[in-house]
């Protein structure tokens, strides 16, 4: 399948993410002729055991995150960070924990933006919300290249690309930047043929980033 | 006969006075306020209307001027009474009414269009048209038919211009080698470089005189470019492959195509089936993860390729074929490439076409990796020169630009906008 990378909005040191960068980045895409498509949102969750014997929770995995694409809207995706496991399953284990009321969400948040069409790439922009809320957490951007799977052979074309939209997006003097940060996929025991379980894998480490960055903000500012 | 030449000359000054009715300052880049706010229905309604009103007044000055004549006749009767001077003064005064309104329809007329055709080039998007009063004062309701009528003979000369031009560019694009000398737009440089390559053309001919069949070719491309998955098949065995090729790969392992039953395996020779080779048309090369090149042969068995096409390693679908067209951009540009370069290998090489054609697909092995000799530009680069590409069997080419010059194996890769051939 397409392969695609996952970017994460840093900011600057001393600024914080707001919905104008969003504006500007969606305006930045559609001058470099992004066709805008359509919507899409993805939802990630961490989910915490239900013990009765809270002692017991040392046992179980320290981050035990659940991921939906909408690219694959029959699936739902685990992760355990820590464990380095990744997990594909059918979209209906969300209701079968809830009925055996074996692990609650703690938190969740979405994913949610336009998406857009380069030629052969598309992209999508989003901003992070939590999921009852509309406090702006971040932004994420997802750069698809769809002729190809292979993680190596694409490797020189998407870093092409990146350059190509750093030049765009630089020019309107934004605080802070995109970030991607290659998990290592061999750890989670995936190959070089891209899948859904990569992307998982992916959010999963961005969301992770990007609650150091704001938690790096909150202890900076105390 | 004096009445009759009066109600002609009247009938004249009558014409002249409608076309000169309108004065110049009437015309026309800016629209009219009277029939901006109004749909064009309504202002092709109006139009009409203005028409018949314009008929009934030219009818009623018509039956005045007869008045006035009779009038003037009665006139000249002896003894009379005043009557006819009476009637003379009431016709002059409905004449020069009449005449007035005549002018003013005539210029509501020329404003909106109808007189001239100053709407023409906005057509609305209701397509209707506004009414003509054509110059010989024949009514048109659609002033087009008039026109079609009149240019038909007048277009099919432009149509025929038209197509040979459209001709002759496909021509241009598809088979730039076969460009005549007395063209001579741009096509120098190209023909002097054709003039320098039969030399080595034939040259390399006779290396490859052992690379005659089909399974030759074959087996010496599989012995050459490591990492290449060759496979033939009959052409509606390469229809059902092509329909059961998943469009997105779901599984993680290399696909391996060997199940066909009438392919043949290429790296044994000694175990070919010298009928069955007889039906190959199809030939794909797959480079995993790359692309997939499919090359139709044509007759069958022949070593004689008629189309080629590239595609995603992970499309699938009954569209796939020689002809068909990738559903992304980048192969899509491939392709085309590919279809003149084949052209020219037919032309210019016909007997070693194949050979040189599939060396030439294997060169975009390097598809994603090798960097554009000239800039970093977005796509990857797509285009391979293939008029130097020589087909000897140590493989090495000579660069069209020697600046960069690496002395690599390979030949260069270049984007689309990068490759000039007057490098």
């Amino acid at each position: 399948m397409p392969l695609k990378r996952v970017f994460f909005w840093q900011p600057n040191a001393g600024s914080t993410v707001n919905s104008q960068i969003l504006n500007e980045v969606s305006q930045c895409v559609e001058s470099i002729n992004g066709v805008k498509e359509g919507r899409w949102k993805a939802t990630l969750t961490f989910y915490k055991p239900m013990l009765r014997d809270q002692a017991l929770s040392a046992e179980f995995p320290r981050e035990f995150i659940g991921i939906s694409l909408p690219e694959q809207p029959n699936k739902y995706y685990f992760v355990l960070r820590f464990n380095k496991i990744v997990l594909e399953s059918d979209s209906s284990i969300q209701l079968i924990m809830e009925k055996l009321q074996s692990y609650k969400s703690r938190v969740a948040l979405n994913f949610e933006g336009f998406q857009y069409q380069l030629g052969d790439f598309q992209l999508r922009v989003g901003k992070v919300v939590p999921s009852h809320s509309e406090n702006l957490r971040g932004i994420v951007m997802e750069v698809e290249y769809l002729p190809i799977s292979s993680l190596e052979k694409s490797k020189q074309i998407m870093e092409e690309f990146f350059d190509i939209w750093q030049d765009a997006i630089s020019k309107r003097s934004l605080p802070g930047r995109f970030i991607h940060i290659e998990p290592d996929f061999l750890d989670y025991g995936l190959a070089d043929h891209y899948t859904s379980q990569h992307t998982a894998v992916q959010y999963t480490h961005v969301t992770s980033q990007l609650i150091a960055s704001v938690q790096a903000v909150q202890t900076g500012r105390n | 006969m004096l009445q009759q030449h009066h109600q002609q000359q009247h009938h004249h000054h009558l014409q002249s006075a409608i076309t000169a009715a309108p004065p110049p300052s009437a015309t026309t880049s800016t629209p009219p306020s009277s029939t901006t706010g109004e749909a064009p229905p309504k202002q092709v309604a109006l139009a009409m209307d203005r028409l018949g009103q314009a008929a009934r007044l030219i009818a009623d000055i018509r039956l005045g001027a007869d008045r006035l004549l009779e009038a003037l006749f009665v006139a000249s009767q002896p003894h009379q009474s005043s009557k006819p001077l009476h009637l003379f003064r009431q016709e002059d005064e409905s004449m020069r009414q009449h005449l007035q309104d005549l002018r003013t329809v005539g210029k509501q007329l020329e404003e909106s269009g109808v007189l001239n055709e100053s709407l023409r080039s906005r057509s609305n998007s209701w397509g209707l048209h506004m009414p003509l009063v054509c110059p010989d004062g024949a009514v048109v309701a659609y002033a087009w038919k008039r026109q079609l009528a009149g240019q038909a003979g007048a277009s099919a000369v432009d149509r025929t211009r038209l197509a040979l031009k459209a001709f002759t560019d496909q021509k241009r694009r598809f088979f730039p080698h076969l460009d005549d000398e007395e063209d001579g737009e741009g096509t120098d440089t190209a023909s002097k470089k054709h003039r320098n390559l039969p030399a080595l053309a034939e040259d390399n001919q006779d290396n490859l005189s052992d690379c005659k069949t089909l399974s030759d070719v074959l087996t010496n491309l599989e012995k050459e470019i490591p990492n290449l998955k060759v496979s033939t098949y009959e052409r509606l065995d390469w229809l059902k492959r092509a329909s059961s090729l998943p469009a997105s790969a779901n599984d993680n392992t290399m696909e391996a195509p060997k199940h066909n039953f009438h392919s043949t395996s290429i790296l044994r020779p000694a175990l070919q089936n010298v009928a069955s080779m007889d039906k190959v048309a199809v030939i794909e090369l797959f480079f995993p993860s790359i692309f997939r090149a499919v090359v139709s042969l044509h007759p069958a068995g022949s070593t004689d390729p008629d189309s080629v096409a590239f595609f995603s390693p992970d499309e699938g679908g009954s569209y796939m074929h020689s002809r068909g067209s990738s559903v992304y951009h980048v192969f899509r540009q491939i392709t085309e490439h590919a279809t003149v370069a084949l052209q020219y290998f037919l032309g210019i090489r016909s007997k070693t076409a194949l050979h040189s054609l599939l060396h030439w697909i294997c060169s975009y092995q390097t598809l994603f990796t090798k960097v554009c000799k000239q800039s970093a530009l977005i796509l990857p680069p797509v285009h391979r020169p293939y008029r130097t590409l020589s087909v000897s069997k140590h493989s090495s080419t000579q660069s069209i630009s020697s600046t960069l010059d690496q002395g690599s194996n390979a030949p260069e890769a270049y984007h689309i906008g990068c490759f000039s051939d007057n490098t």
